[in-house]
């Protein structure tokens, strides 16, 4: 139905494959060329590279004009691009996709499980298997090595030979984009950004293609501009897109400036420059060319607050900065004064390293060198901080002392107050007895009274008769009585025992 | 090279889109990609948390695995699971060296571990957690794990 055409079209673009592989038996095409090139350079001086022979390809043509070739046996070796690392055009078919490098397969392989890969992403893939025997990446199904990986259908390899690349060497300059098909001959034969053996004589640097005519230029030179030194084929490239002293014109607004300016240009002066509102750190959110930024400045309160918030943050960060060393200074000064601590005050379990000893004790004076005794000073401590820190504990100690009479006087008042109690207790028992012995007493008296004044009646009357004698007779018992208190020693108090007894007890209520 | 191609490849394609629940955070360079995943079904365990995964690249990824550990800081958890431990390592197959495969690629590594945990219904962690984390000091890659489940 669809009987192939004997003759491409003029149009078709895989002629030049048909073309190059005319020169050649075999369809294999892709690595041959590089062989064809040697085996064709072999026999004579004159570079004949593929092509049919009746055109001579541009590149045998400026090859054979070149006088370099005709002094040395020249041989041109290109490296044939590397169909993984093409660039694709437009995103191609995920069927096309092998499933290792994401990319169109390469060369396309089949497995028995109907598994898809790129000749070399399978071999990768089997390299780093380490058991030994070979499984499908995605099926895992064992590989039989005599019969696998199998041929593609060639529908598959034509649609992959149909997918537009660019030429490998597009970061160099190269514009070409074409079909898969024919980039290895593009590569090969007219590239002028293919990259070639110098012509020189003793040089082995690469050049490309389209510099070959021009000698070698692998030699330092340096840059009048900006004095650096270079390789003579870096050189228009430098002016053109490095060298810092070089001008260039402005991104934004076309204006000249010198290259090495043109970033501070950008960030300062440009008035076509997009920046943001200077109200940005605040969170002005405006961003558009800097003479509308201008503009919307004058308005924007964000920026007019914007340089004294900036003040605001240089200077937390100032005292941010000043903390660090006063924080380190605390912790010195802290263990500073824990070892003052320490030495004022030894722990008991660190007897050994602080003796209790009597320091007037002479016998004692060689079992332990003073050292140990003299407090090692922390030698981080300035002089000025250790003051300080003696003086802390000074007036620690004067607090604690305070503390401790305060304590003491308020032992002994309580202890005061519990004598006086007791003393109280023991004097109102006194005064009991005295009262219980004073009723005794006036008890037996008046028993005694009682008895005498019946038994001496005269006796009474004789010494009443005395006393009427020398005083009014009225006064006589008051006399007698007199006399007879005199006689009993305490008996001032005799006639009122119960007045002494309410007398105590008044006593005792106001103590 | 190699790795390189493929994970700017592997990027793009990431960049224009990827399954709920999953979401690129950090892809600077070819070495170290940081993603985010939560279960998007409901899970009682993983509800509301979202989930971070370093991916480490060697050169000769898809050939060599990826290291792949959950990431843990305040706001992203390492989840509960028995084959994750607590410091984040992931006992899964197909990370292992033997269980590899170079046509897994960094977003079929996420959807497995985001069904792993929704598939999970215990809220534990591996047994031996406490004493691996305490003296683990291998990478991911050096360890030898026994794959005693392998549907999980
Ligand atoms: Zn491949
Ligand atoms: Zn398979
Ligand atoms: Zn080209
Ligand atoms: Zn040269
Ligand atoms: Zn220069
Ligand atoms: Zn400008
Ligand atoms: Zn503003």
């Amino acid at each position: 139905m669809s009987s192939p055409s004997p003759i491409p079209p003029p149009n078709d673009r895989r002629s030049s494959r048909a073309s190059s592989n005319a020169s050649q038996p075999g369809p294999g095409s892709s690595s041959n060329a590089t062989s064809s090139l040697d085996v064709a350079s072999e026999p004579s001086d004159l570079l004949v590279v593929g092509g049919p022979p009746s055109s001579p390809s541009p590149l045998a043509l400026r090859a054979s004009n070149s006088p370099s070739s005709k002094r040395r046996k020249s041989r041109v070796e290109k490296i044939p691009p590397d169909l993984h690392l093409l660039e694709y055009v437009s995103p191609c078919d995920s069927n096309l996709v092998c499933l290792i490098c994401h990319a169109p397969f390469g060369k396309p392989v089949r497995l028995v499980c109907d598994h898809y890969f790129c000749r070399d992403c399978l071999d990768h893939a089997w390299e780093a298997q380490q058991d030994g025997h070979k499984t499908c990446p995605t099926c895992r199904n064992r590989v039989d090595v005599d019969r696998e990986p199998l041929s593609v259908p060639r529908i598959l390899e034509n649609m992959l030979d149909e997918l537009v690349v660019k030429c490998p060497n597009s970061r160099l300059g190269c514009e070409w984009s074409d079909q898969r098909a024919n980039v290895q001959d593009h590569v090969m034969l007219y590239c002028e950004y293919t990259l070639v053996e110098c012509g020189s004589y003793d040089c082995r640097f690469p050049v490309s293609q389209k510099d070959f005519h021009k000698g070698c230029l692998h030699y330092t030179v340096n840059c009048e501009h900006c004095h650096t030194s270079l390789m003579r084929r870096d050189l228009e490239e430098h002016q053109t897109t490095a060298c810092p002293n070089k001008s260039t014109s402005c991104p934004h607004c076309a204006t000249e400036v010198l290259r090495v300016e043109l970033k501070a240009h950008i960030k300062d002066v440009c008035a076509r420059a997009i920046v943001p509102c200077p109200g940005a750190i605040v969170g002005c959110t405006f961003v558009a060319e800097r003479t509308e930024v201008w503009l919307h400045e004058r308005s924007c309160p964000m920026a007019t607050m914007a340089p004294h918030f900036r003040e605001q943050q240089t200077r937390l960060e100032r005292n941010e900065a000043k903390l660090e060393p006063l924080a380190r200074r605390v912790v010195i000064l802290e263990d500073g004064l824990s070892n003052i601590t320490n030495m004022l005050y030894p722990a008991n379990d660190n007897a050994s390293s602080f003796p209790v000893t009597n320091p007037l004790d002479p016998n004692n004076a060689d079992a332990f060198p003073p050292a140990p005794l003299v407090p090692t000073p922390d030698f981080r401590l300035p002089p000025a901080s250790l003051h300080d820190s003696l003086r802390e504990e000074v007036s620690r100690i004067a607090t604690a002392l305070t503390e401790v009479e305060g304590r003491a006087s308020m032992m002994i008042i309580n202890d005061g107050q519990r004598f006086k109690d007791e003393l109280l207790h023991t004097n109102a028992n006194i005064n009991n007895m005295r009262v219980q012995l004073h009723w005794l007493m006036s008890t037996t008296l008046q028993q005694r009274t009682a008895n005498s004044a019946s038994n001496s009646t005269s006796g009474r009357a004789g010494s009443g008769a005395t006393a009427s004698t020398s005083a009014p007779s009225g006064s006589t018992t008051q006399g007698a009585a007199r006399n007879r208190s005199g006689a009993a020693g305490p008996g001032v108090t005799g006639h009122s025992p119960f007045r002494r007894l309410s007398d105590s007890t008044r006593q005792d209520t106001k103590l | 090279m190699f790795a390189t191609k493929r994970l700017g490849k592997e990027l793009s394609k990431m960049q224009s889109g990827l399954p709920n629940g999953i979401e690129l955070i950090k892809a600077d360079d070819f070495k170290e990609w940081l993603l985010d995943i939560r279960v998007v079904d409901a899970n009682p365990i993983y509800q509301g948390e979202v989930y971070r995964i370093k991916f480490m690249f060697s050169p000769n990824y898809p050939i060599e695995a990826p290291e792949v550990v959950f990431v843990q800081d305040e706001s992203h958890p390492i989840p509960y699971h028995p084959h994750i431990y607590s410091n984040g390592i992931i006992c899964l197959d197909l990370l292992d060296r033997t269980g590899w495969s170079p046509v897994h690629n960094v977003e079929s590594v996420c959807i497995s571990l985001q069904s792993m945990l929704t598939g999970n219904t215990k809220k534990e962690r591996p047994p031996g957690d406490e004493n691996f984390v305490r003296s683990n000091t291998q990478r991911p890659r050096d360890i030898n794990f026994v794959f005693h489940d392998p549907h999980v």
